[in-house]
């Protein structure tokens, strides 16, 4: 058969995986040592406040790594010839105790070079990835450049998006490329106190002198003996020139280092505060200047300075003795969070993405693809039926997976599955197998396992993407308006299985119209399967305008309840309203006799349009209260799919003139068989 | 295309049209311009800003607009709506034949009409505003978040005043910046001129270069320069020129007046234009509309909390006590998602400021107040959609599954 | 079901009713209406100037600001603003400030500093630094015309080139033009600077003159 010969080179393609070993960008280091196992588990299981809630390193790493890299993972070649893959908690673990290799690794990706050689930096390939070192010969200019477009950038905001302030895709690449160096730096001077003047952040904004007695200089020790003086009085003795006395001078260099320190090390929040009411934790330069405000809290600060310190000397003695000192620290830090139930699930989270359930469902799909293809090989055949049972239940595992890692988010956050727009990707690619798998038990005839695995396959990878283009926790902290469980639960778990449903609708549609085509253009039909397909569409839209007309109403209902008005055409609000509206249309044109088998899944792929308008494209207007998650180049995707959704349309333009001049040469026929019989 | 009713008699008009307005296809094409309207409003509040792009695209009764260049003429979502409502009454309520299968779509549609008719009991009769206070104040006083009138009102040496003389702001907003408009009232010793209003301005002092180009007229060393209005409609500043005429003559007093005189924020008194006729002195003012609540609400603690180490706020609620006749009647919490209801209105923990504030500092709490005879209607119509659609889809999954297995042995080919 | 068909134009009537709701209340219509106002909003601030109702910076504020602003003391200023030039905020460290051109990208503001301000040469260079030229000699520096500000002859500074001002700005601003006048003395010392393009600057050279003029001492 024909139909099969095409189907073949699809399937090769598909199974024949892309795995080609690419060449990894090198580095100067000569070579790599990994790290002990053991230290890197103590580590990623470490506890860091970030982003507004208590989470493990692991988390933060992933996301610090995916910001700079766009990937979580670290490869690279040394100078030996050895290929290396770090895990980002392996790259982590560098940039906070080996910030030497930290700074020659290759992470910061750059997707066109033009941005590079802008800064004066010699450019590779171009879309490449560049070391610390690498960049830093352009920092002055990078730095001067960044704040420009930051500026740039805030005008543009300011100016309700005057297009004369939009910063172009170079300079936008620089503004990101400065942002994640600056961070980078932040990190890798977050220890450098505890240094003794080694690797450290910016030196060369210190004169000689200092970078001596940074050599020498014991912060730790220095702040148990600073004396009565306000932190005023101390920026003051600062900013006056030193008297001639190598005392005073030696006090006055090493207050700047105090403070070169204390700046240097913001952000990684590691220590928990004394005061139990107290939930703002604290980075080492925090605890540094806290340290040094009052008196009272010396001893405390300096007691968790100098764990830190114990921490970094172990590193320079041996690795035996790092794993142990670690390890207590770890400890130290548990026996401190747990009583203040912080960080309770943070085992969970590590597990969350040590398992990888995400990426893996998204494998799993693709399996189970693959073997519903060949299903088509043989189709009506037992052989072919036991492959869609085999797919079909391939596509259960790829739910369950997805299932499981929402239930994992739901718990370590104690909310409902979503609370922002990552959720949904998750949440609506659940729902849609669901309803595919669900579907396929009534019908039995694989049309609903191929949709669910078409959900499954584009839901997960979307989710991937998205998650990579955004790099940042996807486990957010609420604005307190969405600080209701009940409302989360009700409204936004409703309307997003409205939103599953439509699209569900549009892949059916896309099948019915993609196979009826075909079947066309080879002479074939097949009415009853056409019959099938149309019903189950049907079925699909009064379950999405079920969910969507109630979701909407709920939504509706819950702004009544917070912001004191019902409807406020707010743009998320006309989505939802768009989606109720267009499955009316379709099921009352269809009563009015406008809307048939080809009609529905016309308008079924019309829906899809305006749904994911309504979930990605409003968010993206900028305006209304719902304006939440801006994304940028979500314009850009949402315009190809509608494309590619077009294509079909187009089909469905042919398939509809085509029956209706099969129509009219069959009255015509008829009309002569009639004359012939008179 | 098979509605064709085989009556030879002509129909009568009125046949006709109850045909017509019972119609499946007036329906669809309802609903499909319904959606054309909402996508245009929806995008017009991009270029437009969310309140006029509602005014002109969903409260009007045709819409005029041109969008990247393109014209667009639409009914608008008032007279949709309005077909709607009617279609849906005759036809899918009055016309309908009564059968059980059918019970379920009976009951939704009833459901729809009751939640338009209180989206039309909400546009028509509710109205909203905000109150805005830090801890200690009290007030009975609701103001329009962008509705701005005229009050003149006499004053006390030390600037106070019990009573106020007030141009409307339909009316004050409806003069146009070219217009000239004269009001008396018998107890005012002067005529109010305004000679013309601008929705958003500022005033700019002379002696700035770009004074030389703004219109209008210098008053003390002042011009009312006309501004692009914002987007938001809330953040306008309006200005006016106007005029105040002594009745026996006598010198008229001439004053530029500036919404941005009035109050940024809770604390602060307005700043009115000051004069004197006959002896008596006079403060002119332009001031957010506002109206009063029958109890007054006092401010008695605002929390505010932020998410550990972040700006984003996680939760902010207030303290209340209601006082009814200066005597105080109950204390309660307003907070997010949990509003107070009170003698028909409605108050809601709507905001905060002043904006940029940081933690530590003296915070407000700004409540929207709003009072809607259809606050409720559209949760019981909710209930009566869910139940209708509920039942109907029930009865259709059904059908449809013992249908799929009566098909079932047939095996396709 | 019998329906009368032609009632139901009856549905439509209420459909048409008061069509006037704009979504607020309080008072309305095309009269002047007389309110009591809530006990609550009864006091007003009352001010003299449009300035103030405006909520320019006034003299007094920006002055009491400059005091309380590290310098302490001084006595305070009074000046004219020349035609076309407009007040600016009043920033740190500015004890004037003004603006003027097309699109204010000309300014001028008067800087007082206590003690001798690090030398009248030293400022006189690094002004000129700014203006990428290079510096005098003490000698070339009293050379330099002196014109009056508070009736003594204050050092006269104009240079023309690329201005950087430093202080966290990156950008060089190219042909511009400084004017600048230095009083220095024991008691202190007052700076009068001047910056914008060349051509701004060339045409408003005799205001400056005007304007440096018109600075005096407050006397109250």
């Amino acid at each position: 058969m024909k139909l099969r010969l095409l189907l073949l080179p699809l399937i090769a393609l598909l199974s024949s995986g892309a795995a080609h070993a690419r060449e990894l960008p090198k580095t100067i280091l000569p070579s790599y040592e990994p790290w002990d196992a053991e230290v890197v588990s103590t580590f990623e299981n470490l506890l860091i406040q970030d982003g507004g809630r208590v989470k493990p390193l692991y988390t933060f790493a992933r996301f610090t790594l995916l910001q700079f890299s766009g990937k979580t993972t670290a490869s690279f070649q040394t100078a030996d010839g050895v290929d290396h893959k770090l895990h980002y908690s392996e790259w982590l673990l560098n940039v906070l105790f080996q910030g030497k290799v930290a700074k020659d690794l290759p992470v910061f990706v750059v997707d066109d070079s033009a941005a590079v050689v802008q800064i004066g930096v010699s450019p590779k390939k171009k879309r490449d990835r560049y070391s610390y070192n690498e960049i830093v010969t352009g920092r002055a200019k990078l730095a001067e450049l960044s704040a420009q477009y930051a500026e740039k950038q805030r005008q543009y905001e300011q100016s309700e998006k005057d297009p004369q302030y939009e910063l172009d895709r170079i300079e936008g690449m620089i503004l990101t490329l400065g942002r994640n160096i600056s961070s980078f730096e932040y990190l890798i001077g977050q220890f450098g106190f505890a240094r003794k003047g080694d690797v450290l952040v910016n030196e060369n904004i210190l004169p000689e002198e200092l970078k001596q007695l940074a050599r020498n200089l014991n912060v730790v020790e220095m702040l148990d003996r600073m004396p009565e003086m306000t932190v005023e009085q101390l920026v003051q003795t600062i900013r006056q020139q030193p008297g001639a006395s190598e005392d005073e001078r030696m006090f006055s260099g090493a207050l700047r280092l105090f403070f070169f320190h204390a700046n240097s090390a913001r952000g990684v929040n590691l220590f928990p505060p004394q005061d139990k009411d107290n939930e703002v934790w604290l980075s080492a330069g925090d605890v540094l200047l806290k340290g040094l405000e009052s008196k009272e809290d010396r001893p405390w600060a300096t007691e968790q300075l100098s764990d830190l310190q114990a921490l970094v000397d172990a590193r320079n003695e041996s690795p035996e003795a790092f794993s142990r000192e670690l390890a207590s620290f770890a400890e130290k830090q548990h026996s401190i969070s747990d009583p203040r139930g912080e960080g309770v699930y943070s085992d969970l989270e590590v597990q969350l993405y040590r398992g990888k359930y995400f990426s893996n469902s998204l494998l799993v799909f693709i399996v189970a693809f693959v073997v519903m293809a060949f299903s088509w090989l043989a189709p009506g055949s037992k052989v072919g039926k036991i492959l869609i049972i085999a797919a079909a239940v391939l596509a259960l595992v790829g739910l369950a997976l997805n299932i499981y890692g929402i239930t994992l988010r739901s718990i370590i956050r104690q909310r409902p599955p979503i609370t922002n727009l990552y959720d949904t990707v998750l949440f609506i690619t659940a729902s849609a197998v669901f309803l595919g798998l669900f579907i396929e038990l009534f019908t039995r005839i694989g049309i609903g396992t191929l949709v669910a695995i078409v959900s499954g396959v584009l839901g997960m990878f979307l989710s991937m993407k998205y998650e990579a283009k955004e790099a940042t926790d996807t486990i957010t902290q609420l604005v307190a308006v969405l600080d209701t469980n009940f409302w989360l639960a009700t409204h936004v778990t409703i309307i997003n299985i409205g939103y599953a449903a439509g699209l569900v609708a549009a892949i059916i549609g896309v099948l019915y119209l993609a196979i009826r085509f075909i079947l066309t253009m080879f002479g074939k039909e097949a009415k009853d399967f056409y019959r099938v397909l149309t019903r189950m569409s049907y079925g699909v839209i009064c379950f999405c305008l079920f969910f969507s007309l109630v979701g909407t109403v709920l939504g509706g209902i819950w702004a009544n309840y917070s912001w004191g008005r019902f409807w406020g055409w707010d743009p998320k609000e006309n989505g939802a309203l768009m989606i109720c509206l267009w499955t009316l249309v379709i099921l009352h044109g269809r009563m009015a006799g406008w809307i048939r088998e080809i009609g529905v899944h016309m308008n079924a792929i019309i829906l899809a349009i305006i749904t994911t308008f309504s979930w990605w494209g409003v968010n993206n207007l900028g305006v209304g209260l719902h304006s939440y998650g801006f994304t940028e180049g979500v314009w850009g995707a949402l315009y190809s799919s509608w494309a590619i959704l077009g294509i079909f349309m187009l089909m469905g333009v042919f398939l509809w003139f085509e029956e209706r001049g099969k129509k009219a040469a069959r009255k015509d026929s008829q009309k002569i068989s009639k004359k012939a019989v008179a | 295309m098979a509605d064709s009713t085989p009556e030879q008699s002509s129909p009568s008009f009125g046949k006709l049209l109850f045909k017509f307005f019972t119609s499946f296809k007036l329906a669809t094409i309802v609903l499909v311009l319904m959606t054309i309207v909402t996508l245009f409003g929806t995008l017009a509040q991009v270029e437009d800003g969310l309140h006029s792009a509602k005014v002109q695209y969903f409260h009007s009764w045709f819409i005029a607009d041109s969008m990247g260049g393109l014209p667009i003429l639409l009914p608008g979502g008032l007279l949709l709506m309005l077909i709607l409502f009617v279609n849906m009454t005759l036809g899918a309520l009055i016309k309908v034949k009564k059968r059980w299968k059918g019970a379920g779509l009976l009951i939704s549609h009833f459901g729809m009409l009751m939640l338009l008719a209180g989206g039309f009991v909400t546009w028509a009769f509710s109205t909203d505003g905000y109150m805005a206070m830090y801890p200690g104040m009290s007030s009975n006083r609701v103001e329009s978040y962008r509705n701005w009138q005229l009050e003149v009102m006499p004053l006390t040496e030390d600037g106070k005043g019990e009573k106020a003389w007030i141009l409307p702001s339909d009316e004050l907003q409806s003069i146009k910046s070219n217009e000239s408009r004269s009001y008396e009232s018998p107890e005012l010793p002067f005529t109010i001129v305004v000679n013309g209003f601008t929705k958003n301005a500022t005033p700019i002092p002379v002696s700035a270069p770009i004074a030389a180009n703004a219109p209008g007229k210098e008053i003390d060393g002042f011009k009312l320069s006309p501004q692009k209005p914002s987007k938001e409609a809330e953040q306008n500043l309006p200005g006016a020129y106007v005029e105040f005429r002594p009745e026996g003559g006598g010198d008229p007093v001439e004053a530029i007046l500036w919404a941005g005189s009035f109050r940024f924020d809770p604390r602060e008194n307005p700043m009115p234009f000051t004069f004197e006729v006959d002896g008596k002195k006079y403060g002119a003012l332009l001031a957010k509309k506002s109206w009063t609540v029958p109890f007054e609400v006092q401010l008695d603690e605002f929390i505010f909390e932020r998410h550990p180490g972040i700006a984003t706020a996680r939760n902010y609620e207030s303290r209340v006590t209601r006082f009814e006749e200066g005597q105080p009647e109950k204390a309660l919490e307003i907070k997010m998602n949990e509003p107070m209801r009170y003698m028909g209105y409605t108050f809601f923990q709507e905001s905060f400021g002043p904006s940029g504030s940081q933690p530590g500092d003296e915070m407000f709490s700004q409540f929207a107040v709003a009072n809607n005879p259809a606050d409720q209607w559209p949760l019981y119509a909710l209930i009566v959609t869910g139940v209708g659609l509920g039942v109907h889809f029930t009865i259709m999954l059904i059908s449809f599954t013992t249908r799929s297995r009566k098909k079932a042995p047939a095996p396709t080919s | 079901m019998k329906f009368p068909r032609h009632h139901f134009l009856y549905f439509l009537t209420p459909c048409a009713f008061a069509l006037t709701g704009c979504g607020d209340s309080g008072p309305s219509g095309s009269e002047i209406v007389v309110r009591e106002i809530p006990k609550a909003h009864r006091e007003f601030k009352l001010v003299d100037t449009s300035r103030e109702r405006f909520r320019y910076q006034t003299r007094e504020q920006a002055s009491a600001q400059n005091e309380a602003a590290q310098l302490g003391g001084g006595p305070q200023l009074v000046w004219d603003v020349p035609e076309g030039w407009e007040e600016k905020p009043a920033a740190m460290m500015r004890d004037i400030n003004l603006g003027f051109g097309p699109n204010g990208e000309g300014e001028c503001y008067v800087a007082r500093l206590p003690g001798a301000g690090g030398g009248l040469a030293a400022n006189v260079n690094r002004w000129r630094g700014q203006m990428g030229a290079p510096a005098l000699t003490p000698e070339e520096v009293d050379a330099l015309p002196k014109k009056p500000l508070f009736g003594q002859p204050a050092t006269f500074v104009s240079v023309e080139g690329n201005f950087s001002p430093g202080m966290g700005s990156q950008e060089t601003k190219e042909n511009y033009r400084l004017l600048g006048l230095i009083l220095s003395s024991d008691a202190g010392a007052v700076f009068v600077k001047m910056t914008g393009p060349r051509e701004l600057v060339d045409a408003n050279a005799e205001k400056f003159d005007q304007f440096t003029s018109s600075i005096d001492v407050s006397m109250n």
